[in-house]
């Protein structure tokens, strides 16, 4: 046991440390670093929009599994709650409820604010005609709320108003509150905290669900949420539990694969050491150079575990019988060298891609499989005894099977050719086109998410048009004409944009210009009297107004303190960016995009973005991207081979080159959809396959047992990748199944290149 | 004396309860009414008019929550409530407009007023209004006072009379003005 201890204590220690690396570094799931740096205004404002826009930071709650009345007080007391925690910039429930200050005010400000306020509302006749009105109102059943408003705002700016406020989706209302079929209370959030701030946004979350526990939910009743926060945890949590149980179940196997092969639980701690070392520098060099590790990067991370394991399994192979481990290690390490020096070159590019999510992919890799060769050359000889127990030799057919293979040699090229040539028929891989479909979120929470937004009206928002002005002012100015425009032309029915909310200040002083001087209205309004029974000053209060509402001037967005309702709707629309402003009009009903553009044309730099269409070409120009730079890295591989293989080198690129294309030719057979993950599993795949064309390369004729021993460490290699990627295949989250299934199939093409290509030799003993 | 201290005793803490019982009798009146027709006479005073405005129609109710009130003049309109909905009609300007009584917390006090009167629902009532009874159940006066603050802005206090099973007069008291209606039943 005492001869054990060094290895049992490094393993017990880098066990210890990655665990504890592991709870430490926050896993992000953002979808946005997997997407290329933008090359157009348009891909650029999709890509701020999302990873911060509005969108990231709204929330939606549903409660449901209780009575209506239940809902609703579970609805009522959750907003309160959460309006208290200040986390949120708004929180509704029902229709707008602007509070008594904030009515107060938009009721002052209604002349300027209303599209009511015309020269003609204030000429004689329609004085008459308002007055008129006001004085059936107080005859009918209505007359409470004619009352209040009536001798104010006889002209009706203020009901003119909310009007255009309230032209939004209606969702059915039960006591007070939204409330959808099922029944289900509706709430939607928007958070202060930008998209961008995972811990803020977990925090955000956290706070829905606190509310709702002290609301005191009775019953049934039960929370369902969704918002970024929620998909953030979901997918770390997705990723985590994927690769938890593959990591269990593939170091199962692959431990009982090894302990047959070994016969030694000794060799297997051998094995694991480098492994998780590995691992553990992967993760540390991203989390040094990102701040965080994504989710993605991760799950890869994991599963080159299954590839630095052949480092160690090629050194412990290669042992001749009396040799010490040490000098094993000495004579496969020119060899391993090259290996792992044109896996890492392979992965390098990524590094320089300029993609978030791929440069971390390729760190991690390179990190990892550096400190696996590394501790497979210098840590693990000085850790075994000096004479570890002798291999289980394979079996003799699993010789003869490749020594056939190697007759067949002359067949590859053909098969190979023929390959290339139906895949070329078969036209250009299928490419993953739908954001969502490469999301690790789980697809329950993404359709509950769905449904929600589409109950609460948030709708899905398909086309944006955008318009920035040096600042707040001349971007309403924009708005107002892009909208104007639009409608005009027929191009959307409704439109939503900042300045239906707050106007332009110009439009707003163009308004109150149109008020008539107090002496005027007050002249017109005596005449419109006329033979009506109001008594003299019965519309004092609206004399007063409108000579106040001339001197008070517009409302603009930085005086908006008092008005958090109207602030909680404009900050969507209207926002500061990079020291300019920008407005977004929100289209709908456009179904003519040709008439939209021509509209839109009269407004010069109205941007128009068609997010579906634009995030695909994001999406194609992210894989054309990643194939850009493995080519580069292809490149870079040859030219490592040719300077340590010489001639031989190309022959020995053909394992790699030849096992990609069998393996796409594979995915395209089997219907995948190719995503930029992919083709960062193709990469790894290249640099296993080069790993296995390397050690087959090293049989000799000279040496029939040192052969077998070279063919052992590559079957052992093999089996132990396909054990961990055949179950990464059967896995959920879309990169660690993409992965998986990639790397699966190139593996098992590898090692039948790698056979078949080896240099002859005569038939095994 | 000991007989009459008995019955003190038990008067006492009756004295309290006895509007609540006159409350309790005259709801259980009404509710015994499931359906009713009155012409209405409604007079309006408004300190920005200088003469009331007078309007004239038929009400009519019908258990368990529809409430309407057809005015005739000066102009004909239709207010409907039932169950959540409240209805306005006006057919000489080819109105309607339907408002959820949910989305409207402010008329729901004033329409319960008299609606949950008409069925018998105390407990409607008390949730809008603090109620008191006054008179006999023959001939009885109850009193409202909106609990909701921002309707008591608008309307103080609504008066209703009635006989046994009849609502007679609904009398609002507004901010500074008043409103009376006087409904004779039909049969």
């Amino acid at each position: 046991m005492r001869r054990h201890a060094p290895l049992l204590l490094a393993l017990l220690l880098a066990a210890a440390t990655f665990a504890l690396a592991l709870r430490h570094v926050p896993l992000r799931a953002d979808i946005a670093d997997f997407l290329p740096v933008a090359q157009t205004e348009e891909s650029a404002f999709l890509l701020r929009e999302l990873r911060g826009g509005a969108g990231t930071r709204l929330l939606v709650a549903g409660i449901e599994g209780a009575a209506e009345a239940e809902l609703a007080r579970l609805s009522r007391a959750m907003a309160d709650g959460l309006r208290a925690s200040g986390l949120f910039a708004l929180v509704a429930n029902g229709p707008p409820q602007p509070a008594d200050a904030e009515a107060a005010l938009l009721f002052a400000r209604r002349y300027a604010l209303s599209p009511a306020t015309t020269p003609e509302a204030f000429t004689e006749p329609a004085l008459r005609a308002a007055l008129e009105t006001v004085l059936d109102g107080l005859r009918s059943s209505a007359e409470p709320l004619v009352r209040r408003y009536g001798f104010a705002d006889p002209t009706g700016a203020f009901p003119a108003l909310l009007r255009g406020w309230t032209q939004e989706h209606r969702i059915a209302l039960r006591d007070g509150v939204w409330m959808a079929d099922g029944p289900r209370a509706l709430l939607l959030m928007e958070t202060r905290a930008g998209g961008m701030d995972p811990d803020a946004q977990a925090a955000a979350a956290e706070a829905a669900r606190a509310a709702f526990a002290a609301a005191a939910p009775a019953g049934g009743a039960r929370l369902l949420l969704s918002g970024p926060g929620v998909f953030a945890a979901a997918a770390a949590e997705a990723i985590r539990a994927d690769v938890r149980l593959v990591s269990i179940l593939s170091a199962t196997l692959v431990a009982a694969f090894l302990l047959w092969r070994y016969r030694s639980p000794l060799l297997l701690g051998a094995v694991a050491l480098p492994v998780l070392l590995g691992a553990l520098a992967g993760l540390l060099a991203v989390q040094a150079a990102f701040g965080h590790v994504h989710g993605a990067a991760f799950g890869f991370g994991m599963t080159m575990l299954g590839v630095a394991a052949d480092y160690p399994i090629v050194v412990v192979a290669h042992r001749a019988p009396g040799e010490t481990a040490r000098d094993a290690a000495r004579r496969v390490w020119p060899t391993l060298r090259l290996a792992v020096a044109t896996s890492v070159a392979g992965l390098t590019p990524m590094l320089a891609s300029g993609f978030p999510g791929l440069a971390q992919l390729g760190l991690f890799a390179g990190a990892g499989l550096l400190a696996a060769a590394l501790a497979a050359r210098l840590l693990l000889p000085a850790l075994l005894p000096a004479a570890p127990p002798a291999l289980r030799p394979l079996p003799g057919w699993s010789l003869a099977v490749v020594a056939g293979l190697g007759a067949r040699r002359r067949f590859v090229p053909w098969l190979l050719a023929g390959v290339a040539v139906a895949l070329l028929i078969a036209g250009a891989p299928r490419l993953e086109r739908d954001i969502a479909a490469l999301s690790p979120v789980p697809e329950a929470l993404r359709d509950l998410d769905g449904t929600l937004r589409g109950q609460v009206g948030a709708p899905d928002v398909r086309l944006v048009l955008s318009v920035t002005a040096p600042d707040a002012e001349g971007a309403l100015a924009a708005a107002e004409r892009a909208a104007a425009a639009l409608l005009a032309a027929g191009a959307a029915t409704v439109l939503d944009h900042p300045a239906r909310w707050l106007p332009s200040a110009a439009t707003q002083r163009a308004r109150l210009d149109a008020l008539p001087d107090a002496a005027t209205l007050a002249a017109r309004l005596d005449a419109a009297r006329a033979g009506l029974p109001f008594r003299a000053g019965a519309f004092a209060p609206f004399l007063e107004d409108v000579a106040a509402a001339r001197a008070a001037g517009p409302l603009t967005p930085d005086a908006l303190a008092e008005a958090p309702l109207l602030a909680a709707r404009l900050a969507p629309l209207l926002r500061p960016e990079n020291g300019a402003w920008r407005a977004l009009l929100l289209p709908e009903g456009a179904r003519d995009l040709a008439a939209l553009r021509a509209a839109a044309a009269v407004v010069p730099g109205l941007l128009i973005v068609d997010i579906k269409a634009e995030t695909e070409a994001m999406l194609d120009a992210g894989i054309a991207a990643a194939l850009r730079w493995g080519a580069a890295g292809a490149a870079l591989v040859l030219a490592l081979l040719l300077a340590g293989r010489g001639r031989a080198g190309p022959r020995l690129a053909l394992v790699p080159a030849g096992a990609l294309l069998l393996a796409f030719a594979a995915l395209h057979l089997l219907g995948e959809r190719i995503s930029v993950f992919h083709l960062t599993a193709a990469l790894l795949l290249a640099g296993v396959g080069m790993d296995y064309a390397l050690f087959m390369s090293r049989m000799t004729q000279e040496d029939a047992a040192e052969d077998a021993r070279a063919l052992g460490a590559v079957v052992t290699c093999m089996v132990t990748t396909l054990l961990t990627f055949g179950l990464l295949a059967l896995c959920r989250t879309p990169v660690l199944h993409a992965m998986g299934l990639t790397v699966c199939l190139g593996v098992a093409a590898a090692f039948l290149l790698a056979c078949a290509l080896a240099p002859p030799r005569p038939a095994p003993r | 004396m000991r007989r009459r201290a008995l019955l003190a005793a038990a008067l006492l803490p009756a004295a309290p309860a006895r509007a609540q019982d006159l409350l309790a009798q005259v709801m259980a009146a009404l509710a015994a009414t499931p359906e009713s027709r009155a012409a209405f006479v409604e007079e309006k005073e408004l300190p920005e008019l200088d003469r009331p405005l007078v309007a004239r129609g038929v009400l009519a109710w019908r258990a368990p929550d529809r409430l309407e009130k057809r005015t005739t003049e000066p102009f004909q309109e239709r207010l409907l409530v039932e169950g959540d909905r409240l209805l306005l009609e006006r057919p000489d300007r080819g109105t309607r407009q339907e408002t959820p009584l949910d989305a409207a917390p402010e008329i729901r006090p004033l329409v319960e007023a008299i609606r949950a009167t008409l069925a018998g629902d105390a407990a409607t009532l008390a949730a809008h209004h603090e109620a008191s009874a006054a008179g006999t159940p023959a001939r009885w006066r109850i009193t409202l006072v909106p609990r909701s603050a921002r309707v008591r802005a608008a309307v103080q206090r609504i008066t209703l009379e009635g006989e046994h099973g009849r609502l007679l007069v609904v009398e609002t008291q507004g901010r500074d003005g008043r409103s009376r209606l006087s409904a004779t039943p039909l049969p």
